[in-house]
């Protein structure tokens, strides 16, 4: 027993405090469940306690980005070995961007309920709530933050496994909806194949390489290119396979094409904030993750290899594909749910364009890709965060989300038409708002790689030509709610909650688009720097 | 720096867009506005002691070349890309030169007269929203001017869009049975433009030498590495000039609008509200040709040579089919909308042809068309806000029960067909003579061609000045009222520019801006002859 303990590998406080975000949410985790069993089922004192946590979270993020400062550290590992967890700045913007989404969704709820109670005689709409639901939110929270926070194979699974349990059960957290459950069903289906898929790729990759750690796989991979230039280009098969096997637990996160099919479904039927969530946060760290794989690929195969040419051009073609197919199918749809649906369907397409930069052009400090998808997800989180919220005040007054509940709404409620409207337009990317800014340090990101890269021009053009195409169905909500009016339609009643969240939205994609324009890009840039890479490459012998 | 006279051309709108949105009655929101743009016009007449040709010569005004003397410039850092040496400046970059300065007077001078246009919004049939109406349209005007005025790529592309929010809003809401289907077409033809633009836009960046990257059009015009490499590059396999030209092409063909991508626009002006189609015809439309002779030529002159006879045929297209159309409509409005094809036509031909003649009329025309087509809306308008129909075939001997609106009409009318004296009929002129002295092979069919295009624009228009104004005085129009005083207004200085632009065309107008047109010339003829010498060309020696 001595000798075990003498063995055993414990983290050091200074390593536990790079993860002390983490900690913060599995504290609120705990706090959630423990006050319900003392105080009893309060929805609301659950929400009080999570919106806490949530912004304890926050303070502890900032607390790591001071200490991450400079350079990426890695942690929790024994001396000499690949960490199992990283803290860089990349991290630390997620974990900070899902602290202030979760803040922001709990507050949509706390919206809802007001609004519930105002009128209680309706069938209330997406009536959900309970500890369990805040339990199932943080526990998704916390694999998410953990996905973007690892190169080690296993914690990726682990992570994206926590993220994606708990959020099968919330699409269903409205008991009493059919479409809830049949939501549910879909997403966790789909969900455990892609998984299945996963673990299988994992595996392959283990087996070629004998390692789980993501950079010495890297390094093994190139090194074998490498080896192979010097005489005929060849393909390591097993490494692609493995390679793509994982991609379709990544992809079936960030809703891509061709694991998009539970994403509409699963948006309509889940309540409102829980679509939201989703929408932002499972998209943001599926993204995170992808960009993580992608850099440290990249980034070990110095100038770029065969594997990663065709790994750019497997991305490449799937983000052209997923937008124009999310744009297409967003043209004819009537609910604004899934409206919205696909258009983060389309938007997850525009971000995984900036993925396909494999090789970084010479000359530039920032991880170009990196530092637009920051910038992207930043406005992102705004836009999507302000049209769900205004669809939700909406949906929960109508009772349906059908796009003629938004008649009128420029008359009937000002307040929430406008700023959906500049939301809806910063998502078409029209300038002078957040969503222009967003798409120009995307369209900058790919034509300063395009150096390298030459056919990353093809994506610019697809991207700018999907703008055209989404603006159609972003403008359907549009003109229903200002070119069309019912005088027969009351105006609307909203809870000042919700109102403040979805004007502080709008205003600040105003300010993005213009007066903070450059500052979104400057922080976009120094948050992609310096990602956490392996200090010192360990020596692999390759299996034949 | 050299004040900031400019910038409150620019923004003083905006900032009564604002006060609109805060002040307590509709009236009051009338007032701001009207007052807005009356003061932005009165602010852009500061600009002319610049051009003051009386006393200087034309160096002088203009500068020796291209992008060398500007006015009331306002240069500085807005977003920065890049970083450490690659760093390159986003700059807000404003200022005048004499392709920019008559745009801009004509801007604020339109826009005046269509918020005054606008007063009685309360009889309009849609007349909601009068604070949510004058917003938009001082937020328009912003657009409007920052486009003619900006000076760096990406600040034209933002102004550039940032009028399609407004446009879209202004015919959506407030226009006529069709506004929706109007309203979305316009936005999404003008959007497709404007995205093919932003293509261009970056590219323009990224191909540019490192060291030399850039966004101010200007530089990007004189600058011979970037002049050099946009020439030699290559562009997904295509090469690289003639691709980006043809991005910029059909951004700008959408607006102007050239034949096939005309169609948004006879929708847009007939169903959006009389001011309204008096700023599209007399200003959006000028943002096309402007958009050709401030980034297409300048940026990349080497396509010039090459895209000159397929410009020259759609210019051609654009005369003989914009005419006949017009002649086919009976409904007014349409009319006016497709004699306003006919009419960009010749601005079109004027400009592929490249020569320092065809540049000034094609700019005159600009001009000319830019007085004279908002004054035919505001013609029909003064009669549709009384008959409430626009069927031409209906009406009859109008001039007979409005003497003063008949007499005032024919002036619009006739400026329009070309009649000599009034403004149209020098740009017209001018292209035709440039177009039949040019170097081209096919320069002498298409000037004869084009002069068909006068003869049947003299048609459509005097057919209908016959089934409107004249003949027999009908029953049902005979109480309408004569034209109120505020429509004289509008009228009456429409009427006199139109007047003097067509008996002074040197005077008023030529000599504000041939300078700068020379130099775009000039600057296009230097490399037109460096690619024949390359690669041989088209034109006959």
């Amino acid at each position: 027993m001595k000798l075990l303990l003498a063995n055993t590998w414990l983290p050091t406080s200074a390593e536990l405090h790079l993860f002390s975000p983490e900690l913060v949410l599995t504290g609120t985790i705990v706090a959630v469940l423990l006050v319900a069993l003392v105080a009893g089922r309060r929805p609301q004192l659950s929400a009080m306690i999570a919106l806490l946590g949530a912004l304890l979270g926050v303070l502890a993020t900032a607390h790591v980005a001071r200490v991450v400062g400079d350079g990426g550290l890695g942690g929790l590992a024994p001396p000499g070995e690949p960490p199992m967890l990283i803290a860089d700045r990349f991290s630390v913007f997620f974990k900070l961007f899902l602290f202030v989404l979760l803040a922001a969704i709990i507050w949509l709820w706390l919206t809802g309920t007001i609004e519930r109670r105002m009128r209680a005689t309706s069938r209330p709409v997406g009536d959900v709530g309970g500890p369990e639901f805040f339990v199932l939110l943080l526990t998704s929270a916390l694999g998410m933050m953990l996905m973007v926070g690892s190169l080690n194979l296993l914690v990726i699974i682990i992570a994206m496994e926590t993220a994606s349990l708990p959020s099968y059960a919330i699409v269903a957290a409205d008991r009493r909806s059919r479409l809830g459950a049949e939501a549910a069903l879909k997403y966790v289906l789909f969900g455990a194949a892609s998984a299945a898929i996963m673990v299988y790729g994992v595996s392959l990759l283990y087996g070629r390489f004998g390692t789980l750690d993501l950079g010495a796989v890297a390094q093994a991979s190139s090194l074998w290119s490498h080896q192979q230039d010097a005489g005929a280009t060849g393909t390591d098969w097993l490494f692609c396979l493995g390679l793509a096997a994982l991609g379709v637990g990544v992809v079936f996160k960030i809703a891509a094409v061709p694991m998009h099919y539970w994403c509409p479904d699963v948006f309509e039927g889940a309540p409102i904030e829980i679509t939201t969530w989703l929408s932002i946060a499972s998209k943001a760290a599926g993204l995170g993750l992808l960009l993580r794989i992608v850099t440290t690929l990249g980034g070990a195969a110095a100038g770029g290899t065969h594997h990663t040419e065709l790994l750019a051009w497997a991305i490449g073609i799937l983000a052209a594909v997923t937008c124009t197919v999310g744009n297409l199918a967003a043209l004819r749809q009537e609910s604004v749910k899934r409206i919205l649906a696909y258009s983060s369907i389309a938007h997850a397409g525009y971000m995984m364009m900036a993925a396909a930069i494999l090789v970084a052009p010479a000359g530039t400090a920032a991880n170009v890709g990196i530092s637009a998808v920051v910038a992207y997800l930043l406005v992102y989180l705004l836009m999507n965060v302000g049209a769900f919220g205004a669809a939700a005040l909406v949906t929960w007054h109508a009772g349906t989300d059908h796009l003629s509940a938004f008649t009128g709404l420029g008359r009937r409620a000002p307040w929430i038409a406008v700023p959906l409207a500049v939301c809806l337009f910063s998502l078409v990317g029209l300038p002078p708002l957040g969503g222009f800014a967003a798409k120009w340090f995307l369209l900058v990101a790919l034509g300063t790689s395009a150096a390298a890269q030459p056919w990353l021009w093809g994506l610019v053009v697809i991207a700018v030509v999907n703008t055209a195409i989404s603006l159609y169905y972003y403008v359907r909500i549009i003109r229903q709610m200002f070119l069309t009016d019912d005088a027969t339609l009351p105006r609307l009643q909203v809870p000042f909650g919700g109102l403040a969240l979805v004007n502080v939205c709008a205003v600040v994609i105003l300010l993005i688009g213009t007066l903070w324009f450059s500052p979104l890009g400057e922080r976009a840039g120094r948050l992609a720097s310096n990602l956490y890479v392996q200090p010192t490459p360990p020596a692999l012998t390759l299996q034949p | 720096m050299e004040g900031n006279l400019l910038n409150w051309i620019i923004f003083l709108p905006t900032i009564a867009a604002v006060l609109c949105l805060i002040v307590p009655s509709n009236r009051a929101v009338k007032v701001i506005a009207i007052l807005a743009s009356g003061v932005t016009l009165a602010l852009s007449l500061g600009l002319f002691p610049h051009f003051a040709w009386w006393g200087q010569d034309a160096a002088g005004i203009f500068g020796g070349a291209y992008g060398q003397k500007l006015y009331e410039v306002t240069k500085f850092t807005w977003i920065t890309l890049g970083e450490g040496d690659n760093a390159t400046p986003i700059q807000y970059y404003v200022g005048v030169d004499g392709l920019s300065f008559p745009l801009v007077i004509l801007t604020t001078v339109i826009s005046f007269l269509a918020a005054l246009a606008s007063w009685n919004i309360e009889h309009w049939k849609v007349n909601h929203g009068v604070r949510g109406y004058f917003c938009l349209f001082l937020l328009l005007e912003t657009g409007m001017l920052g486009v003619f005025c900006a000076l760096d790529f990406f600040l034209f592309y933002i102004f550039w869009e940032v009028m399609l929010l407004p446009m879209y809003f202004l015919i959506g809401v407030w226009g006529g049975p069709r506004k929706e289907y109007a309203a979305i077409k316009f936005f999404i033809y003008t959007l497709v433009g404007s995205v093919l633009m932003l293509v261009a836009l970056l590219a323009f960046y990224f191909y540019a030498p490192v060291g030399h990257r850039t966004f101010d059009l200007l530089k990007m015009a004189t600058d011979p590495e970037i002049q050099q490499a946009f020439g030699s590059a290559t562009f997904l396999g295509w090469r690289f000039a003639p691709f980006m030209f043809i991005l910029l092409y059909v951004g700008f063909a959408i607006k102007i609008p050239v034949f096939p991508f005309h169609t948004w626009l006879p929708d847009a002006h007939v169903e959006a509200p009389t001011p309204i189609s008096m700023i599209l015809a007399g200003v959006l439309l000028k943002m096309g040709a402007y958009g050709l002779l401030r980034i297409s030529y300048p940026v990349l002159p080497m396509v010039g040579p090459e895209a000159a006879w397929p410009l020259a045929v759609l210019g051609l297209i654009n005369i003989i089919y914009g005419a006949l159309c017009a002649m086919a409509q009976t409904d007014f409005k349409r009319l006016v909308a497709y004699s306003s094809i006919s009419h960009m036509g010749y601005v079109l031909l004027g400009i592929a042809i490249m020569t320092p003649a065809g540049l000034q009329g094609a700019m005159f025309q600009v001009i000319a068309h830019g007085i004279s087509s908002p004054m035919c809306f505001f013609l029909v308008g003064v009669i549709y806000d009384r008959a409430h129909h626009r069927d031409i075939n209906r009406f009859g001997g109008l001039w007979l029960t409005m003497p003063v609106y008949g007499s005032l009409a024919t002036v619009g009318f006739f400026a329009s067909l070309g009649l000599p004296g009034l403004c149209g009929f020098i740009g017209e002129f001018w292209v035709l003579i440039a177009t039949f002295s040019a170097n081209f092979a096919w320069a002498k069919p298409a000037a004869v061609l084009a002069a068909t295009g006068v003869i049947l624009t003299a048609g459509y228009i005097l057919w209908m000045i016959q089934r409107v104004y004249l003949g027999k005085q009908r029953e049902e129009y005979k109480g309408f009222p004569e034209v109120s005083f505020r429509e004289v207004a509008i009228l009456v200085p429409l009427a006199v520019l139109a007047l003097v632009l067509g008996i002074l065309p040197e005077q008023s107008l030529f000599r504000f801006m041939n300078g700068t047109l020379n130099q775009i010339t000039d600057l296009c003829a230097r490399h037109g002859d460096m690619l024949t010498a390359a690669v041989g060309t088209f034109a006959r020696p």
